[in-house]
């Protein structure tokens, strides 16, 4: 449900920089984001392509960059990534753990503009 | 043409909460930002907390229910200030809709504002109030899985309440693996575990938030 106050979010900073750049279109939005931070590019594939009609992100592709997670091993002293939420060191399967990334906020990378 | 950005979606919304931020510095008033699940007992713990700390403190509410206006009669039954923020059908509260409510108020004249978020692990943890402290109610029938599925509302809580205790011998929660797991994703997560029925266990909740509006008022 979020979706929808990010995506209008995103196309109130697209207006902006268009303003300040004078571009006309723009073709894709390369956003980044942790994979812990509960964003679903499907649902946010599918909210923008409804909410940017009219806009001049109307049609524009989104590209992802998504952060792993990072944990880091108390026993070990070593940091490692995984794809999901993991509560155990792979290497000494100890519970001496610490979540040290994945849940970055959605931010905008940069725009692909005409 | 590529333009670069590297932005903050919710910038915006981050500067409003700034500016709320400093009206609320201005006047001293020290302000949680209350979140948790639909039903965890937000609305009875900001009852409790009113009940404990008003004869010390002026306080007032912000209740952010998607539609009706029960939980705010319950606070004003309290004699206290409240005031209903019609989210419009959002699953959250934003600076904005908050800077909004703020002219009901007499804010010189407040210690502490409690806002209610709505009921929703997700998006309340994103957008910034310009609160001091957010503080999540996590209740033990929702389960102990809740951390590992929303870290983010656990990793942006100053504050962990394991709400109603008093149905441990009845629920299925794994009390020392829902704490390990959100001292994992914030080890400075302070946690109480309380039943908002019985009362058991408040009084370390409310010490804390006593303490920390004396800090904050001489700061
Ligand atoms: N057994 C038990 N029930 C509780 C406790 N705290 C709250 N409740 C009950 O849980 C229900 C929901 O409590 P509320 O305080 O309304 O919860 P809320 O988080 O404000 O709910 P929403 O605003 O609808 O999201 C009510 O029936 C409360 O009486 C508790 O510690 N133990
Ligand atoms: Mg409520
Ligand atoms: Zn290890
Ligand atoms: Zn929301």
């Amino acid at each position: 449900m979020h979706e929808f106050s990010l995506i209008r979010s995103m196309l109130d900073i697209v207006e902006d920089y268009a303003a300040k750049h004078g571009f006309e279109h723009v073709n894709a939005i390369r956003l980044s984001f942790g994979r812990l931070s509960c964003i679903e590019p499907k649902s946010l594939e599918f909210g923008f392509k409804i909410q940017s009609e009219g806009t001049k992100a109307e049609g524009a592709t989104l590209e992802f960059d998504i952060h792993p997670v990072v944990v880091y091993c108390l026993d070990c002293e070593k940091e490692f990534h995984a794809d999901h939420w993991c509560d155990a060191c792979p290497t000494c399967k100890g519970e001496n753990v610490m979540l040290n990334g994945g849940m970055e906020e959605l931010k905008i990378v940069s725009l692909d503009v005409i | 043409m590529k333009v670069s950005v590297i932005k903050n979606v919710l910038d915006a919304n981050d500067r409003l909460a700034a500016d709320n931020k400093a009206l609320f510095d201005d006047k001293k008033v020290y302000v949680i930002n209350l979140m948790s699940s639909p039903g965890a007992g937000k609305t009875t713990l900001v009852e409790r907390t009113i009940v404990a700390l008003q004869d010390q403190y002026k306080i007032g509410v912000i209740e952010g229910d998607i539609q009706d206006t029960c939980d705010a009669d319950r606070v004003a039954r309290l004699g206290i200030p409240v005031v209903q923020i019609n989210t419009g059908g959002a699953c959250h509260i934003d600076g904005n809709m908050v800077r909004e409510a703020l002219p009901t108020f007499d804010l010189a004249a407040l210690d502490l504002l409690i806002v209610e978020n709505v009921g929703n692990l997700v998006c309340p943890a994103e957008f910034k109030i310009g609160e001091n402290e957010k503080v999540m109610i996590l209740s033990t029938p929702e389960g102990s899985d809740k951390p590992a599925k929303y870290p983010l509302m656990f990793r942006e809580a100053a504050v962990m309440i394991i709400n109603k205790m008093d149905l441990m011998p009845y629920v299925d929660f794994n009390l020392e693996k829902a704490k390990k797991d959100a001292l994992t994703i914030n080890p400075k997560l302070k946690i109480f575990e309380v039943s908002c029925k019985t009362s058991g266990g408040l009084t370390g909740w409310i010490e804390w938030l006593s303490a920390q509006i004396t800090t904050y008022k001489k700061s």
